[in-house]
């Protein structure tokens, strides 16, 4: 057997962070993956043993562009875990508000990248198209279309104009429109379903081994969701679903972040709603934190983002510890690319939302003659829909 | 359903110090332990482990388990006390837990901390770094 080495990264004009895949082929057929981290550490972890519990905030919530409102979340809820502080109802709604619209955003902004990655570049334009109203929201609320710094331990550090709710409720349902006419268009779609179904299966039991999280595990059969496991701020006076589907493979992981996105719209919706009769303080005056230990954690986007301090009655942490989902769903990439073919893996690899989904082009060092080669897994990837979209429509 | 209660009627015996709150428990268990404990929250209760959390201290070194048992919320944190700072050991648990590895091997090259039956002991994190790092994490406090 003739195996080709196929490095992916780690740096190209087109990624958005620096990660390195080596994938092994025999002709068009993955055979193993291997990983390798670390190109862009930036150290948070130490860095926030020199900052305050507020600065803190503020140092997480530059750990990923996408998930602004997560790490400071999960690390405020570390911190408020350690003397198990309460916030005021109005903030748990204003957290809960801003961290449903991040999901939105960012479920189109990968529904976008997905579609782009098999040819399907309307749903790219159209996703992306109705993600800007949910960041001009975002601007409203915090003045800022990322990166809101609106998270103190205690509470949040900006409210809602009760003013501007009906204006924003207006918007929603225009994004509800919208965003279902994407899922209904998508759920329709044959060549979707024929390019995506059975597509990079990652089964319940590698999901449950590998501890994967978010759409990843929820769309294996894993009921994991942070929102319901252990609901925090608002999540326990709202209502929605927990989106779990059975089959693992690239569609099903697509179905739960449609279905999630439209389950929260209405979870914004209500918490818009609860704003304009909920008064009341938004952050309680938190003078010390005693020495202890805290875990803070967030349903993320892309799952479980998880926070560990250790106090010791100072105003910072002694040790701060950082999670993010994809440290944990990256791995299931050993389960979910081995035997399928090098045209599946960039969708697959895609599929759990990694941060670096622009993983879209590679490098073949060797043919099967030695001879250096190039290879673009993106036309791979979008030739593939094309064949499958011409045999339907055959 | 397995609840705290049932863990520390089957396990009270193989675990030592403990800091029981809302939500959370946090024990210390001895590396002899430490896998029996492990198949009990990861085999028997179906516990996802979080991650895991290694730090210095100024007795030694530790390595804090975070196991997340999603239906009832609460989390299980075994904690295992390293004292000897010039060769810091303890047993890995990657062979149990597959989403173990990475963490393991991050401790390792962070703290300087040898994981026994790992079985892929490489670095993580800093395998390509230029000034090839040496324990980060342990250099603010002298041993």
């Amino acid at each position: 057997m003739i195996k080709t080495v196929i490095p992916v990264g780690p740096f190209h004009p087109l990624l958005e962070e620096a990660e390195y895949f080596t994938l092994t082929v025999d002709g068009e057929t993955v055979v193993d993956i291997d990983l390798d981290i670390g190109w862009m550490h930036r150290g948070h972890e130490y860095l926030s043993e020199g900052k305050t519990f507020t600065q803190s905030i503020y140092l997480v919530e530059r750990i990923c562009g996408i998930c602004s409102t997560s790490h400071p979340l999960a690390c405020a809820h570390a911190v408020e875990d350690v003397d198990n502080i309460e916030i005021p109802p109005r903030a748990a709604y204003i957290r809960t508000l801003i961290g449903e619209l991040e999901r939105i955003h960012s479920h189109l902004l990968w529904l976008g990248l997905a579609g782009h990655f098999i040819g399907y570049d309307t749903l790219w334009m159209w996703a992306w198209k109705y993600r800007e109203p949910v960041l001009q929201i975002f601007e409203k609320i915090s003045g800022n279309r990322n990166h809101y710094g609106m998270l103190r331990v205690g509470g949040v550090g900006r409210d809602v104009d009760p003013d501007s709710i009906s204006g924003l409720l207006k918007i929603l349902d225009e994004i509800w429109r919208k965003i279902d006419m994407v899922a209904k268009a998508a759920g329709d779609d044959p060549v979707l379903k024929a390019r995506l179904k059975g597509v990079g299966v990652l089964p319940k039991q590698a999901a449950v081994d590998y501890c994967a999280v978010g759409p990843t595990a929820r769309a294996s059969g894993l009921p994991v969701d942070v929102r319901k496991d252990e609901p925090t701020d608002a999540y326990g006076l709202v209502e929605f679903e927990k989106i779990v589907l059975r089959n693992g493979d690239v569609y099903d992981k697509l179905v739960v972040r449609l279905l999630e996105t439209l389950e929260s719209i209405k979870i914004v919706r209500q918490c818009l709603e609860k704003l304009k009769t909920t008064p009341g303080p938004i952050l309680n005056d938190v003078q010390e934190i005693s020495a202890g230990e805290g875990i803070g954690r967030y349903e993320a986007p892309r799952g479980e983002v998880f926070h560990y301090v250790r106090t010791d009655g100072s105003n910072r942490p002694i040790r701060h510890k950082v999670r993010a989902p994809s440290y944990v769903n990256i791995p299931t990439f050993a389960a979910s690319c081995k035997g399928i073919p090098v045209a599946d893996v960039l969708i697959t690899l895609a599929s759990v939302d990694p941060c670096y989904c622009c993983t879209e082009r590679a490098v073949r060092m060797v043919d099967s003659h030695g001879l250096p080669r190039r290879i673009d897994l993106s036309k791979l990837s979008r030739e593939k829909t094309a064949r499958i979209r011409r045999e339907i429509h055959e | 359903m397995l609840d705290k209660a049932t863990f520390l009627k089957e396990m009270g015996a193989r675990i030592g110090r403990r800091i029981d709150k809302k939500g959370r428990l946090y024990f210390e268990v001895a590396g002899e332990n430490l896998h029996e404990v492990v198949n009990y929250l990861f085999h028997t209760m179906g516990c996802r482990l979080s991650t895991a959390t290694g730090m210095e201290t100024f007795h030694g070194l530790e390595v804090l388990y975070h196991f997340s048992h999603d239906p009832t919320g609460q989390y299980y944190c075994p904690r295992v006390v390293i004292t000897d700072k010039k060769n810091p050991r303890s047993i890995s648990i990657a062979p149990i837990v597959k989403g173990a590895d990475w963490i393991e091997r991050e401790m390792s090259e962070m703290l300087g901390i040898t994981f026994d039956g790992h079985p892929r002991p490489e670095r993580l994190l800093t395998r390509e770094h230029p000034k090839g790092l040496d324990r980060p994490l342990r250099l603010r406090r002298p041993s």
